[in-house]
């Protein structure tokens, strides 16, 4: 579970978290949507303890950020905003070095890739430099690598973008399969269409502070709006549509 | 600790992969290191070549009967220089020509000055002993006539040679070949600069770009143990290659086989493992500092750019220190790579060398090593470094 309590981070003058709280049960996907520039990276790189928040806290499995940051990072699988990959690598060795930072053996790490890999639909390219992968290819080779040590909450920042409907599909099954497994979820996105698709909670965010929090049919009917899209538009502004 | 090894094999095992930086650094300092040593021996041997021959070339030898039987009674060879001698004195084939001119006998009996003429080219270094020969016979021919007319007019000669310059060399053969050796602390030191480079850049500069930099420090390991992992892989790259590129010196100077050279190169496994002992601690801070340079490049290309100046200035140093005339002295000890270099030309001189200057040399290099992998560790939690902004 991951909970966000009144998370705040300046920039110099910039504001560019203010104030945001929400709650990532287990078992649920949540969604944190907002158009470009809302927050949403910056909110998951505090959570993530890669950014120190000016005020407030999250907390995985009430891991406080600020007080345990490698005990926060150890509970978390994190596809961060940069996911590159080391080129002269296989995918499986790129998988299996982060599988051993995190102290595993390597019979656990070969379970883990062998499952992963099946999941993602991409053993044809484990024994592959991934020199030369495509996005798609270099994507699922960072889901796995983040997904490696099995953690309880994922942490996925734009998942899909840039992807093809194709591994579009395998992600989400992914994200699906997660759930199933009881894990907490929590991924962000700019696009309506991918959260309502998939999400049993979402957070909007806009300018940096949450403007709305719920299921997605609670949220549509708060705004009065008769469908999620312009909910969104009407709760995000009008920057949103374009996204 | 773990966790720093892993970081170390995954960053050992990535290096070995890039072919083509592998071989430029095996390339560089494997062949072209020996191989520099070995025209140079071809180069001094050639010079002692020139000396040894006692030959001069001369125009109009014919009117300077004197000067040809002074040359003749100190055992020295007149060849007659060809009629173009001037330009090939400018294209090199000639060294130096002595130029009589037809009236030189006439003057010489007259007791007035008989200009002679010394034609050479100084620009080029190989052509300086048999100018300096040239002018040292004529030098003695003009002695001895003037102490043979003194003596004449009933003078003491001691009136005008106040003061006997006698030569006496005390340079051994080694010592004489130590500046032959100034090669070899170069590379010493610069070897292991080229082995860590490549790799402390990917490291750094090359984790900020490819976007590894952020997921990696989402790992549960503290960014210490992630840079001491990279740092002792670029250390023990820089290593390696000192290593390899000293062990070629060696070889080559087994090739040596002239005589008198073999004397001079007197480069074998022992001076090696002494080299080692200084070069492994200063690999080790030199590979901390790239490594420091270049976490502050957001690409390759731009960590390319601060390391340069750096090699560079590392390089500039033993030049600037023969330049300089800087005389052996402990504070150099303290200053890393002037301290290895002052060490490296003594052991090639033949000179012993003291534990507690290996301990206050290696000391104050793994210190410097030490304060540049805390502060890499510092950076790599600032968020501007993480995320790349500027």
């Amino acid at each position: 579970m991951i909970r966000v309590e009144n998370l705040s981070k300046r920039f110099g003058e910039i504001e560019a978290v203010k104030g945001v709280t929400f709650e990532a049960p287990d078992g649920r996907i949540t969604g944190l949507l907002g158009p470009n520039g809302a927050g949403k990276t910056t909110t998951l790189r505090m959570i993530s303890t890669l950014v120190q928040p000016t005020t407030g806290r999250a907390m995985v499995d009430g891991v406080e950020t600020g007080i345990d940051p490698l005990g926060v990072r150890a509970k978390l699988g994190l596809l961060s905003d940069a996911r590159g990959l080391y080129m002269r690598l296989t995918a499986r060795e790129n998988i299996a070095y982060y599988g051993r930072l995190r102290g595993m053996d390597t019979p656990a790490i070969a379970a883990s890739v062998a499952k992963l890999a099946a999941w993602l639909d991409m053993e044809a390219l484990l024994d592959r430099r991934t020199d030369g992968f495509s996005q798609g290819e270099r994507m699922k080779v960072a889901i796995a690598r983040a997904l490696v040590h099995d953690p309880r909450n994922v942490v996925l920042d734009e998942p899909t973008n840039g992807l093809d409907v194709m591994t579009t599909r395998s992600l989400r099954e992914v994200v699906r399969r997660l759930r199933e497994e009881g894990k907490c979820v929590l991924f962000s996105s700019h696009v309506m269409q991918e959260v309502s698709a998939l999400c049993d909670e979402i957070v909007i965010l806009a300018h940096g502070a949450v403007v709305a929090v719920g299921p997605p049919e609670a949220i549509r009917e708060a705004s009065g709006c008769t469908s999620l899209e312009d909910a969104f538009v009407k709760l995000a502004g009008a920057e949103a549509a374009e996204a | 600790m773990n966790r720093t090894l892993v970081v170390y094999a995954k960053e050992l095992r990535d290096a070995v992969r890039d072919r083509r930086t592998l071989l430029m650094i095996v390339f560089v300092s494997i062949v072209t290191g020996p191989l520099s040593m070995l025209l140079m021996a071809q180069f001094v041997s050639s010079l002692d070549k020139k000396t040894e021959a006692r030959k001069v070339r001369m125009v109009g030898e014919e009117f300077a009967p004197p000067l040809v039987n002074y040359l003749k009674r100190v055992d020295v060879e007149i060849e007659k220089a060809p009629a173009d001698y001037e330009a090939r004195v400018k294209e090199g084939s000639l060294d130096a020509v002595i130029v009589v001119r037809p009236d030189f006998y006439e003057r010489f009996l007259a007791g007035d000055d008989s200009p002679v003429e010394l034609v050479y080219d100084d620009s080029r270094a190989e052509s300086q002993p048999s100018i300096a020969q040239a002018e040292r016979l004529l030098r003695g021919f003009n002695r001895e006539t003037g102490t043979l007319r003194l003596i004449a007019r009933g003078v003491s000669p001691n009136l005008i040679e106040t003061v006997k310059v006698e030569h006496v060399n005390t340079a051994t053969p080694r010592q004489k070949g130590a500046f032959l050796f100034f090669v070899i602390p170069l590379f010493a030191i610069l070897a292991p600069i080229l082995g860590s480079l490549s790799m402390s850049i990917d490291a750094t500069a090359g984790e900020r770009e490819r976007g590894s930099l952020e997921p990696l420090l989402g790992n549960p390991v503290p960014a210490r143990e992630i840079v001491l992992g990279k740092w002792l892989a670029a250390w023990t790259a820089g290593s390696t290659v000192a290593l390899l590129t000293l062990a070629s010196f060696v070889f080559a100077a087994t090739l040596l086989t002239g005589k008198k050279l073999a004397t001079l190169l007197q480069f074998g496994w022992p001076e090696l493992a002494i080299f080692m002992a200084f070069v492994v601690p200063l690999a080790g801070a030199t590979a901390a500092f790239l490594m420091l340079v270049a976490t502050y490049g957001r690409s390759f290309r731009e960590a390319q750019t601060y390391t340069s100046y750096f090699v560079s200035l590392v390089s500039f140093v033993p030049v600037a220190a023969m330049f300089a005339g800087l005389k052996d002295s402990t504070w150099q000890l303290a200053v890393p790579v002037l301290g290895q270099q002052m060490i490296f030309t003594r052991v090639l001189r033949g000179e012993a060398v003291a534990p507690l200057e290996w301990l206050l040399t290696a000391g104050v290099a793994l210190l410097a090593a030490g304060l540049c992998v805390a502060a890499i560790s510092t950076l790599m939690s600032r968020e501007r470094i993480v995320f790349g902004r500027s």
